[in-house]
């Protein structure tokens, strides 16, 4: 009766394909660990393992700090445009 | 001396000429191979790209990255030079490896 939920086994997604680049010039990647508002996302929510994650982190705020990321969507150049847009 | 190799990422301003980037990137080249000697590897030229959020009222970049091998303490004559340039809006020095024969190249 009594419907237990089973969350699916998260996995570690920089062990599992050792080819995944973990890198600070490759923002496609690591903009799939942030949320829209461009936080990093926690280790409990990705399942990213503890090596990883340290590593994550640091590369996100590299990228952060080149531009090729945003810190938070008030800097973003998008969200800018759209406002700019209806001010129009 | 013991050379490391190197990457530097550097931001340009997109409205700068390509002989002025050209120029400061061969000024580089001459700080990497003949003042510390060592060896200059890989010139990346990424090209204009939108910027994440605006830097230095631009909402656009131009991106070259470089690779070479050098000892420590060039790295701080290396920054010196970018800092000087005022189309140079942001730069970033990252340590590929700790062990560099220029010979393996």
């Amino acid at each position: 009766m009594a419907f237990k939920f089973t969350p699916r086994k998260k996995f570690c997604r920089f062990c599992a394909d050792k080819n995944l680049p973990l890198d600070y010039k490759r923002p496609d990647i690591l903009k799939e660990f942030i949320t829209e508002r461009g936080k990093i996302i926690g280790r409990r929510i990705t399942g990213t393992c503890a090596k990883h994650q340290r590593k994550l982190s640091r590369e996100i705020k590299k990228a952060r700090q080149m531009a090729l990321m945003y810190y938070t969507t008030i800097h973003s150049v998008e969200v800018n445009k759209k406002i700019k847009g209806v001010e129009k | 001396m013991k050379l490391r190799r190197y990457e530097t990422l550097i931001l340009f301003n997109p409205d700068m000429e390509n002989r002025e980037r050209q120029e400061i990137l061969e000024d580089l080249t001459k700080v990497v191979e003949e003042e510390y000697k060592g060896k200059w590897l890989v010139t990346d030229d990424w090209g204009v790209r939108e910027l994440a959020y605006p830097v230095a009222k631009h909402t656009r970049g131009h991106y070259v990255r470089i690779e070479y091998g050098v000892p420590g303490c060039a790295i701080q004559e290396i920054e010196r030079k970018l800092r000087l340039n005022e189309d140079v809006f942001k730069f970033l020095t990252v340590k590929l490896q700790d062990k560099f024969e220029i010979e393996e190249e």
